[in-house]
């Protein structure tokens, strides 16, 4: 899991159905410094959980698809945590 | 899953079994703003995308979760036309 930034938003209406309510989002992978590290990726956000400015915590690979009830969805990012603070 | 810029199809007769019926389509990558990037992907269409269309494609295992994709040697599929891209937020 890692931490990063909501800096954007993707609009898609033609997307898998498995897809349809799911928001996208750019995301800015963020040290605990709240420095940019690597450079931005598109993150799904299965729960809705996250806004622009939001920083938030993702997973990458399989585990982004567990993030889905389903368990059945072609996504390589998922938004799991909304962050509060970082102690 | 990355941008891509879809930019041509590929046509083949002698393939895998499971890829029978599957539109293969060449994918240029590109950054959020459109820029084109170095790397190629050759994807599987799950939405009917078309040459010239500003994607998005999921690559990985990940790539199998479709109906049009389980149980095929895939690694790379079209899940989404984009319309547009917000940046909303300046990082700073």
């Amino acid at each position: 899991m890692k931490l990063g930034v909501v800096i954007g938003v993707v609009w898609a209406s033609r997307k898998v159905e498995a897809l349809d309510a799911c928001r996208m989002y750019i995301v800015q992978p963020v040290s605990s410094e709240n420095n940019p590290v690597e450079s931005p990726l598109v993150v799904a956000d299965p729960k809705g959980l996250a806004a622009s400015g939001d920083k938030i915590v993702y997973v990458t690979s399989t585990d982004a698809v567990e993030a889905f009830d389903s368990g059945f969805v072609p996504v390589n990012a998922s938004v799991v945590e909304l962050v509060d603070v970082v102690v | 899953m990355i941008f891509a810029k879809v930019i041509g199809t590929i046509v083949s007769t002698q393939k895998d079994s499971n890829l029978n019926g599957k539109k293969l389509l060449l994918c240029k990558e590109v950054d959020h703003s459109g820029k084109p990037l170095e790397t190629y992907h050759v994807a599987v269409d799950a939405v009917q995308a078309g040459e010239g269309s500003f994607v998005l494609l999921s690559y990985g295992s990940s790539a199998r979760m479709t109906d049009e994709t389980k149980n095929a040697p895939i690694d790379a599929v079209v899940i989404a036309i984009i319309d547009d891209v917000q940046i909303t937020h300046q990082f700073k």
